[in-house]
């Protein structure tokens, strides 16, 4: 297994007035190479999870484990450095800077790990080349079609050969045809090997037939049917 | 091969010079702004430093001690008879006597500076010469004659005429005939100084006979100056001494806290500069709060996001004091500092015209480096860690 969560509960601001309880108990297991859907309605705790998996921030409580390395009581710093070599993130709307060009967009999370410009435009042509976008790589992000900044967001995710996708909400504002050609790349990733786990409520995503497992949640809980 | 560490520098940079450019309208004003405040600190320090330098070259021809009478804290004029008491300390070369006044020309409202001294009795008067443009120093026995600074011809609009005619005291007319014209890179003290022999001075002030403004005492050992003033200050206690080296001195304070009094005003200024700098640094944009957010969740570190708007400030102040040092030099070496003239030479409307050499040595720039830089790195730098700390689950949805 790639992604172990048992008995893991969230607290925002624990202890004062306005403490909010985002998860409870969640015990959750993700095998190696498959492709899992949290769904739940907006404010169910989708997102949280998802930053918990994604080394954002660690649980209050319980025990999590992401490539055999626990992250409950590891300090913000080794959070980082374990996301950028574990994680590759798909946000919704998709969170290109759209002011950059294509290019450096996809090239962000490798300026950190110092890598040389030279091998990070290697990288990136690679990705611009699989996902058919080698054209735009110049163009500033935000003069992109929605199709085209979607392919820009997966080949950012996987720049630095991540084993595990996550992604948040990816279709939520993106039309019919662009939704499925988003689930036929996330099928191929998989073919290849990723992991995937996809925050979303849309039935494009969690009717797909390359879905393994859908997970629902319900006000923080895992909700079985 | 470059090291990690050093690429991973170079990458941010990189990202830093890019995000700068992509705000060139915001940075871009920063830049002029900051520019503009290292520009006047920088030439007020330039032409601090040129007229000290100046000054200190010129005052080698001064007295080594000059003694003045003084009463009730006052100056007044000294009596020659002094002369005799003064001989008897070992070590003293010549005592001579000088008036020194000024003259208020009361239709042009310009001061002049009137030196009436016996050139000749000067021990090494010779080199005094080194300083004319043209003609000789007034003898003891040339009547009349009078060498003048390069603004009194113009002042007194004589045209092409060689003479001219100051009142005396009881509004009598003295005449005088100029024998030569102090030099242009004297002019820092000779500007509006006219120069004649000891008698012609009194007469001009009305001053009796046996008494001067002040006695200049030449020593045989220079090194011994100071302790030569301290023997004349037992032997003549009502009277003041003054040494060369305690007029450079004065010299440099007058021209420092001038400089001073205009660093203090354009400090103020650097100040608002920097609570701006701080408040723009402290309140973000949501779309900046969105990027740091993306970068975070990308896997940049807090120190990372820090590092960014560490080199952007390390840009924009360096090339700010780059585009504002040149400047300064600019205008003070082709503009003769024009800005800040007034403020910093002469008092009268006389003001000197003199070719300024900047001089900023190392430790000037690192002055203006610590009190520009520094603080725009500290206004810009510190309010972006609480702001690099935004958490990365702010680029998640709901």
């Amino acid at each position: 297994m790639l992604i172990e969560l048992c008995g893991v509960s969230k607290i925002y601001n624990q202890g004062r007035p306005n403490e909010v309880r985002a998860l409870s108990d969640i015990d959750l297991v993700v095998e190696q190479g498959s492709m899992v859907c949290l769904k739940g309605p907006s404010g169910s705790g989708k997102s949280t999870l998802l930053a918990i998996i994604g080394c954002i921030f660690p649980p209050t409580s319980g025990r999590a484990a992401i490539a055999t390395r626990q992250l409950a009581r590891l300090p913000d710093r080794f959070l980082t450095l374990h996301r950028r070599e574990t994680i590759g993130f798909i946000f919704q709307r998709f969170n290109i800077l759209p002011e950059l060009t294509v290019l450096d967009n996809i090239t962000l999370p490798l300026l950190p790990l110092g890598i040389a410009p030279k091998e990070r435009k290697r990288r990136a042509h690679e990705l611009l080349e699989r996902f058919a976008i080698s054209h735009r790589a110049q163009f500033p992000a935000g003069q992109i079609s929605g199709g085209e900044l979607q392919r820009v967001a997966i080949a950012r995710a996987l720049i630095n050969n991540q084993p595990i996708i996550l992604a948040d909400e990816p279709t939520a504002h993106l039309d019919t045809t662009l939704s499925r050609e988003f689930m036929a790349i996330m099928q191929q990733l998989q073919v290849a090997g990723k992991t995937i786990v996809i925050a979303s409520h849309d039935p494009l995503v969690f009717e797909h037939p390359a879905i393994n497992r859908t997970i629902n949640i319900k006000d923080g809980r895992i909700h079985v049917p | 091969m470059i090291p990690k560490n050093i690429e991973k520098q170079l990458n941010i940079l990189d990202y830093a010079l890019s995000s700068l450019w992509r705000r060139r309208l915001k940075s871009l004003s920063v830049l002029l702004v900051f520019a503009a405040v290292i520009f006047l600190l920088a030439s007020f320090q330039m032409v601090t430093q040129a007229l000290t330098a100046k000054a200190k070259q010129l005052l080698v021809h001064t007295p080594e001690i000059t003694l003045q009478q003084m009463s009730a804290g006052r100056q007044e004029a000294i009596a020659l008879t002094y002369s005799h008491q003064l001989a008897e300390i070992f070590g003293i070369r010549k005592v001579v006597p000088r008036i020194w006044g000024y003259y208020f020309d009361e239709v042009r409202l310009a001061n002049y500076t009137i030196i009436g001294m016996d050139l000749s009795e000067i021990p090494g008067n010779a080199l005094l010469d080194t300083t004319l443009l043209s003609g000789t120093m007034p003898e003891k026995a040339e009547q009349g004659k009078v060498v003048v600074g390069q603004s009194i011809t113009k002042s007194l609009e004589l045209g092409g005429r060689l003479t001219f005619s100051l009142f005396r005291p009881d509004l009598s007319l003295k005449s005088f005939e100029i024998s030569g014209e102090f030099a242009p890179d004297t002019d820092i003290l000779s500007h509006d100084l006219i120069v004649m022999n000891l008698a012609d001075a009194r007469d001009l002030f009305s001053i009796p006979t046996g008494l001067a403004t002040d006695l200049c005492v030449y020593v045989t050992n220079p090194q011994e100056i100071e302790t030569i003033a301290k023997k004349i200050s037992a032997a003549l206690p009502g009277v003041r001494v003054l040494t060369r080296p305690q007029i450079q001195k004065t010299y440099q304070v007058v021209f420092g806290w001038r400089s001073g009094f205009g660093s203090i005003c354009l400090l103020a200024a650097l100040a608002a500069f920097a609570i701006l700098a701080w408040d723009k640094a402290s309140g973000l944009s949501p779309e900046e709060k969105r990027e740091i957010a993306i970068l975070k969740v990308l896997g940049w570190e807090t120190g990372d996001i820090l590092a960014v708007r560490f080199w952007e400030s390390v840009s924009v102040s360096g090339l700010a004091c780059l585009v504002g040092i040149t400047a300064a030099y600019i205008h003070v070496v082709y503009f003769a500092a024009s800005l800040f003239r007034p403020v910093l030479m002469g008092w009268s409307v006389l003001r000197p015209e003199l070719q300024l050499l900047p001089r900023l040595a190392a430790g000037d720039i690192l002055l203006i480096l610590a009190f520009t830089v520094i603080p725009y790195l500290a206004a810009t730098v510190i309010p972006a860690w609480r702001n690099a700390t935004v958490p990365a689950d702010a680029a998640l949805g709901g």
